[in-house]
């Protein structure tokens, strides 16, 4: 709220505290209060941040540090949570492994340079972005983002359908068993995805090869296009599709027995059309000069 | 909402601050506004080259006028060009270990054909000011990772170059316009990408 | 990731999906929605006071974005610029089913707090909003609500700030009434 509203300090989970951790110790603990669908915030510049959800309203942090880590600064204010790792400021970096666990119910969001992310048992919406580190995240059932530069991102579901959303620029995607709508952008990481159930599905790469294997909902959009890497694709749907796949200089086949068309006479340019089933769905898929391959899902 | 339950279970607020922004439709109001969407034009249509051949024709271009009006805050760019290429001229050929020091390969190497570009001053003053900071930004971010964004811009880089080359052989081909078009939004999404991993070391 | 970074990258995220909807990318414009859909249907729900009115102002404020997009400066809030056609549409609408009334005498007094003397239900609360007359309780919900200050609430309503206080001064005296408490 941008106004100057305050919260009565009658309400009890209200507190705002800051809490200090002395730079010579080497190991750090500390437990605050939380509520239960809150947001808590995690940074770290190198080393490891590990969030698990449990049942507690409380937000309890390990953090095992290196010498050149300054502090860990723990503030919780209504129904904020903030872990920071803080360096001093001629730092060249020194590590925190941070072992957090936070109510299911929060919603978190991690900003890391070199750090690994993991996430686990957390049920509200996650946020996860690492410079170079390696982003590696359960879907419970909120909504997702993961951002990394260069690290990898793996991301694990169980089936039910969230909105999911992964950006890299050079890491590596690999979802196993997601489902709901998946966007994702790589310029050179390879993207592999394995859906168990997919309505809405939107992939770009530059150079990255993308490979899906999967199960569209009825009626489910499924776009995918790249410029110089290769698509494969494995889709099955109730109610089919009708698809599309077209490519500058790139071959294109499919399991389908239909073969692609010339789509000029002297320029290069390949298309291949059909439908499975109804057509009820939608399948294009796009590249400039990598291959392209669709088929069913065996 | 920030509430606190009562006795009941019901939910208390002691301002009005606590009652909640956002209320849920009763039902999803989307299907009704996207069919109506259909019956709009999009904000900033992108025209196919049949169509801007018959509108729009440059004194400079020699041969047949092929342009491609993609407009959006990222992506002004109107793309004229002429089918022959300029004499001598190399399309991009880099070393990664050249271009993991050298950032001019997003700053504008001249590309294999004649090309008239016509920037939507927005997109233009946007990118200009991420290139500018481009070099001390790559410096921030950990070593690894700037040799791969380097890397990454330079797929980027040749990739519009091998657009560019096809357009140039088959300038109404709607295929290669939407690739460009992807091309250049992922340039805009690596560079802003390379800001906020910059800020974000500094941040924490 | 601080609240000022989380935010910065889920602006960033909009301003990718915002690119892709002024290109004519209807699924980059309903991600847009679902961002938005809840905050902007509470917004005209408490203004008409009418749920179907509320679904038509929430479509409408949509279809209204998506004409208007290439307009929209990504300087500014996606969310306040869409509160601000919402509070249009809604405002347009009553206007066709209900009478404008007459408004206060203008004041330089508001309250700046809205906290109640007791905790109260909110659907207790809730009722007492939407029961105020229509001036009083537009300029409620946008100032103790949704955060807007006195004068981004004013031009909102299209009104002079001093009015809008006005009307917070009407709704803060109403709501002591009808809550039987303070209102500070």
């Amino acid at each position: 709220m941008r106004s100057a509203l305050w919260l009565s300090l009658l309400l009890p989970a209200l507190c705002a505290s800051a809490v200090v951790c002395a730079a010579s110790d080497k190991v750090f603990d500390r437990t605050v209060a939380a509520q239960p669908r809150g947001v808590v915030d995690i940074s770290n510049v190198s080393g490891k941040i590990d969030v698990k959800g449990w049942d507690r309203p409380e937000v309890s942090v390990h953090a095992e540090l290196d010498d050149d880590v300054e502090r860990v600064d723990v503030a919780s204010e209504g129904s904020h949570t903030t872990i920071k790792v803080v360096l001093p400021s001629h730092s060249h970096g020194g590590e925190a492994r941070l072992h957090v666990q936070i109510p299911k119910d929060s919603e978190l969001n991690v900003s890391a340079v070199s750090a690994d992310v993991t996430a686990s048992g957390v049920l509200g919406a996650q946020h996860l972005s690492a410079v170079s580190g390696e982003v590696t995240a359960e879907l419970m059932g909120g909504d997702a983002e993961a951002k990394t530069v260069s690290g990898d991102i793996k991301l694990k579901g169980h089936g039910q359908a969230v909105r999911l959303r992964v950006s890299t620029v050079s890491g590596d995607v690999h979802v196993d068993h997601g489902a709901g709508d998946f966007e994702a952008s790589t310029v050179s990481g390879a993207l592999v995805v394995s859906l168990d159930s997919a309505r809405a599905v939107r992939a770009h790469s530059t150079s990255g090869d993308l490979r899906f294997e999967g199960k569209l909902t009825r009626g489910a959009t499924f776009e995918a296009s790249s410029v110089s890497g290769d698509l494969n694709v494995r889709a099955s749907t109730e109610g089919g599709y009708e698809y599309e796949a077209s490519s500058f200089s790139g071959d294109i086949s499919d399991c389908f027995d239909v073969k692609s068309e010339r789509t000029g006479k002297y320029m290069p340019g390949s298309r291949l059309q059909g439908t499975r089933g109804e057509g009820a769905g939608h399948v294009r898929l796009k590249t400039m000069s990598g291959d392209i391959q669709l088929c069913d899902r065996s | 909402m920030t509430g606190r339950e009562g006795p009941d279970g019901r939910t208390l607020v002691r301002s009005l601050g606590e009652l909640p922004q956002s209320i849920e439709p009763p039902r999803d109001l989307w299907p009704t506004i996207e069919a109506r969407l259909g019956g709009i034009e999009a904000p900033a249509p992108a025209a196919t080259v049949a169509q801007s051949i018959g509108r729009r024709r440059s004194a400079r271009l020699r041969w047949l006028a092929a342009a491609a009006m993609i407009a959006s805050v990222a992506l002004g760019v109107w793309i004229g060009r002429s089918l022959l290429p300029l004499p001598g001229a190399v399309p991009g050929a880099r070393s990664p270990a050249s271009a993991a020091n050298d950032t001019s390969a997003v700053t504008g190497a001249p590309t294999a054909l004649d090309a008239a570009y016509v920037a939507d001053p927005r997109y233009e003053r946007q990118r200009a000011e991420l290139l500018r900071s481009l070099q001390t930004r790559l410096a921030a971010l950990p070593p690894a990772s700037r040799a791969k964004v380097m890397a990454s811009l330079e797929t980027i880089q040749r990739a519009k170059e091998d657009l560019e080359r096809a357009l140039g052989r088959d300038p109404g081909n709607a295929l290669l316009q939407e690739l460009l078009v992807n091309t250049y939004q992922d340039e805009m999404r690596v560079l802003t990408d390379v800001r906020e991993a910059s800020d974000t070391g500094k941040g924490i | 990731m601080t609240e000022a970074q989380a935010g910065d990258s889920r602006v960033d995220w909009e301003g990718a999906l915002l690119q892709r909807a002024r290109a004519g990318d209807t699924r980059a414009f309903e991600r847009l929605y679902r961002e938005h859909a809840g905050k902007v249907y509470g917004l005209c729900l408490r203004m008409t006071r009418d749920v179907q009115l509320a679904e038509d102002c929430t479509q409408d404020t949509f279809i209204n974005a998506w004409r208007a997009l290439a307009g929209f400066e990504t300087r500014s809030s996606l969310s306040t610029w869409l509160h601000r056609i919402a509070v249009n549409v809604s405002l347009a609408k009553r206007r066709k089913s209900s009478p404008v009334e007459p408004a206060p005498e203008e004041s330089e007094d508001a309250p700046a707090e809205w906290t109640l003397e007791t905790p109260v239900e909110v659907e207790e609360i809730e009722t007492a909003i939407g029961a105020l007359p229509d001036g009083a309780r537009d300029a409620l919900v946008l100032h103790a609500l949704y955060g807007y200050s006195h004068g981004e609430a004013a031009q909102m309503l299209g009104i002079a700030e001093g009015t809008c206080k006005a009307q917070l001064h009407r709704a803060r005296k109403l709501l002591r009434e009808r809550l039987g408490m303070e209102v500070n």
